[in-house]
């Protein structure tokens, strides 16, 4: 049976791309109808065209499946439905998120240099010092532009109201860009009359605004800088993805052993020609494995060496180490006040309410509450170390409640957010499926916001968890010019 | 600006180019002799293990099978997974390279690559008929020749270009020497009773290697060995000979850095191969001659890793990133 939207049942729900009353929102009516006029085995055949092109670009994931037997790789999940989102709105998210990342950054330069912020009293000296992701080693250090984190991959989330909310700031190592652009390369291939069809702005110009915002790091002012992209390797869960940003980018691929830091403080890749001096990494490994000079000794991911490279100027790493320090969950409910200081202005985009459990009065009221709210240590990210209180089990919440109360420093409270959906394919019929939204942000010289960003969807009904290595799938997203 | 070719990237896509070359040579052997089978008297004992003493892995194929028969040995050639040599670990490990590499590839040269693993993945399950082994490795010989012919027809011919090729044809004339020495030997034992059927062998050991069409065109006369191994050595127009294969890696590491130890290496195989007169070489000589060559390239092979893979780097020394100087002198 083709798709009927009048019997599409997103209640309670704010559905991105149909109404309560069954009817497409603005932007997505053309989608819809193309959408129902389709038999199911036509609809199939897309579905099956999807899967095939996937399967033969060879667009994976890999997924540890657990220590001693190694990990897979799984093809991408994607869903054929896209995504709409109208340029107006976006256009005002897009300023959200420069404000934000901006600040952010400035926070961050702060924090390593005069901490004129904690003097000030606006983010507690204590919550930093106790941070794990302070790093006292970059301390003084101070990167091209005063940027420590030149990509970021913020979450969003609507909720029920239809209100756009910052779930999270990834300010260390966010992945997902690739798929964000893979996924708008299947879709053309699969939906080709659809884009002649509408005004969907293009995306495609990522990795030429990356490799310039990497280049305008470079310490030595030369014209064509050497940037290279570090990976831990052929078993990292991303390295899809930086195997493609290296190719798009037109820049090498290398791992920790094919750098080496001279006697010169500078860093050298190891070619077929020799020794070749390297200006900028752009680092996809953690900040703890970068250099086990410096960090954890046993890591074989890194450059020895590369730590003190980096504070002598003579490379420039991207992400910056210690940025992290602002991507804690605990700091994140100090973000508005961070704008506020840092920018004089109000944020365009508002952070989840958020409690801080550090606070007595916010503490006790989360513990009351506790199978209402989503309870969140401050440096675990993917989802892991997290309480949802409406699906928890007692016993799983009074572990919680001494954890909090053990260390309260270490946790924030939210209340439960009603994800918004849009319709996903599910054995050939439209359901509503939750979804966030991945932009990423790069700031280098200048600052460049992706149009749009990685839709990720929970593929299992009701669930809200996105990430795709606990089933979650993807979406393209579409900015629509509607004028 | 040019982008600098690291040394891994260069091992693996040598490795590419080996381990695809070796998919093809397994693929055609395995239906060449499939086909010389079919001609030759029922009463000739004539096994399938000369293709297993090809690939010198008897003694491995031994602690997995228990006879070597047809079934057992095309199993262990083409799709087991426990042997590191056969057709579907190759491709394996020829996607397992070129996924490493994928930036410096046509990003379509990888889905190419995918698919060609998938295909034989798909079809290694079950039991294999003649003719299913047949179609299958047909399939596989297409598609190698597919992506040799794609990555050729679009890949930048540089650095990366010249690892590809010089795996490429070190592993040809490899397995050329390898196809040659086992059928000589197959036809001096006079147990096997091959000797009056030699022109049938060496019939088959040009179609392991895709040349006779291209011996009857360049020859003109009836099969003989001797005529086999002059042109299997020393045509430089046929592209599986000795000949051919070692001036293809000449020319290629003339155009790499750094190159003069690797030249060296190459130009004592062709110093080497110019130094005899194959057509002369009978049973036991031949067979030496074979080692020696094999010999030769082992050791270039060994001079390459050592030069461009595994070169110890000396730190710190003052880098000049354009000036980098390219040796293009022989020896």
């Amino acid at each position: 049976m083709p798709i009927d939207w009048s019997s599409y049942q997103a209640i309670g729900i704010w559905d991105e791309l149909v109404t309560e009353r069954g009817r497409p929102r603005t932007g997505a009516s053309e989608l819809c109808r193309m959408l129902s006029s389709m038999s199911d085995d036509e609809l199939l055949a897309r579905k099956t065209a999807a899967e095939v092109a996937i399967r033969t670009m060879g667009i994976t994931f890999t997924v540890y499946t657990g220590e001693g037997s190694g990990s897979i790789d799984r093809e991408w999940p994607f869903d054929i439905i896209p995504r709409i989102l109208l340029k107006s709105e976006w256009d005002v998210i897009e300023n959200g998120l420069k404000q934000r990342v901006g600040a952010l950054n400035r926070f961050i330069d702060d924090v390593y240099h005069d901490q004129r912020i904690l003097d000030d009293g606006v983010v507690p000296r204590e919550l930093i010092e106790k941070s794990k992701d302070f790093r006292p080693e970059c301390l003084g250090v101070s990167p091209a532009h005063g940027v420590w984190s030149h990509v970021c991959g913020t979450d969003l989330v609507r909720d029920a109201d239809g209100a756009v909310y910052v779930l999270e700031d990834n300010l260390r190592v966010p992945s997902g860009v690739s798929y964000m652009l893979e996924n708008r390369e299947v879709m053309k291939r699969v939906f080709p009359e659809l884009f002649e069809n509408y005004r969907i702005l293009p995306i495609d110009d990522y990795a030429d605004q990356l490799v310039r915002t990497l280049r305008s790091l470079s310490p030595r002012r030369i014209a064509s800088p050497e940037v290279v992209v570090l990976t831990p390797g052929i078993y990292n869960s991303a390295y899809f993805e930086h195997a493609y940003l290296a190719q798009a980018m037109a820049c090498e691929l290398v791992e920790g052993s094919d750098l080496v830091v001279g006697k010169d403080d500078c860093v050298y890749m190891r070619t077929i020609e020799g020794l070749i001096r390297v200006d900028v990494i752009y680092r996809r490994i953690d900040d703890l494995f970068l250099d086990p000079q410096m960090f954890r000794s046993d890591s074989v991911l890194g450059v020895p060496g590369l730590m003190r490279a980096w504070r002598m100027g003579n490379v420039a790493l991207a992400n910056a180490p210690g940025c992290g320090v602002a991507d804690d969950k605990v700091i994140y409910t100090y973000v508005p006040e961070i704008i506020r200081y840092y920018a004089g202005e109000e944020p365009i985009l508002p952070n989840v309410p958020s409690y801080r459990c550090v606070e007595k009065e916010s503490r006790d009221y989360v513990i009351d509450n506790i199978e209402k709210m989503v309870v969140k240590p401050a440096n675990e990210s993917g989802g892991y170390g997290m309480l949802i209180g409406p699906k928890s089990t007692k016993v799983e919440r009074e572990k919680f409640v001494r954890q909090i109360l053990a260390n309260p420093r270490n946790y924030m409270a939210q209340p439960m957010l009603i994800l918004s959906s849009a319709p996903t394919l599910v054995n050939n019929h439209a359901e509503p499926r939750h979804l966030d939204l991945r932009p990423f942000i790069l700031s280098g010289s200048s600052t460049y916001v992706t149009t749009g960003g990685l839709t990720r969807v929970a593929m299992r009904k009701g669930s809200t968890v996105v990430n795709s290595s606990q089933g979650g799938g993807s979406k393209d997203t579409w900015i629509v010019d509607y004028e | 600006m040019k982008q600098h070719t690291l040394s891994k990237t260069a091992e693996r896509i040598y490795w590419l180019g080996r381990y695809l070359e070796r998919a093809e040579s397994t693929a055609r052997l395995v239906n060449v002799n499939g086909n010389l089978l079919i001609d030759l008297p029922r009463r000739i004992p004539l096994s399938w293990i000369s293709l297993i003493d090809i690939m010198g892995t008897r003694a491995h194929f031994l602690e997995h099978y228990e006879t070597p028969d047809e079934r057992s040995v095309v199993r262990y050639l083409t799709t087991d997974p426990n042997n590191p040599g056969s057709l579907l670990s190759s491709l394996s490990l020829a996607r397992e390279n070129a996924r490493t590499i994928r930036e410096i590839m046509p990003r379509v040269a990888f889905e190419y690559l995918n698919d060609l693993y998938l295909y034989a993945k798909e079809r290694a399950s079950g039991t294999m008929s003649r003719s299913r082994t047949s179609d299958m490795m047909e399939g596989v010989m297409r598609r190698v020749q597919h992506i040799a012919g794609f990555l050729s027809g679009t890949m930048l011919h540089g650095d990366t270009w010249s690892f590809l090729r010089i795996g490429e044809f070190l592993e040809r004339a490899d397995m050329t020497t390898r196809i040659i020495d086992v059928r000589s030997v197959d036809m001096q034992d006079p147990a096997v009773g091959l000797e009056p059927y030699s022109q049938l062998q060496w019939r088959s050991v040009l179609r392991s290697l895709h040349a006779l069409q291209a011996f009857h065109l360049a020859v003109q006369e009836p099969i003989q060995q001797s005529l086999v191994l002059e042109f299997l050595f020393t045509n430089d127009a046929l592209p599986r000979s000795l000949a051919y294969c070692t001036s293809r890696i000449r020319s290629s590491l003339r155009t790499l850095p750094r190159n003069q130890k690797p030249l060296s290496a190459i130009n004592r195989v062709i110093r080497f191969l110019d130094s005899v007169d194959v057509a002369t070489l009978k049973d036991a000589d031949l067979h030496t001659f074979i080692d020696d060559c094999q010999r030769h390239l082992s050791y270039l092979d060994k001079e390459i890793d050592r030069t461009y893979f595994h070169a110890r780097l000396r730190v710190a020394e003052p880098q000049s990133q354009t000036q980098t100087k390219r040796s293009t002198t022989s020896a």
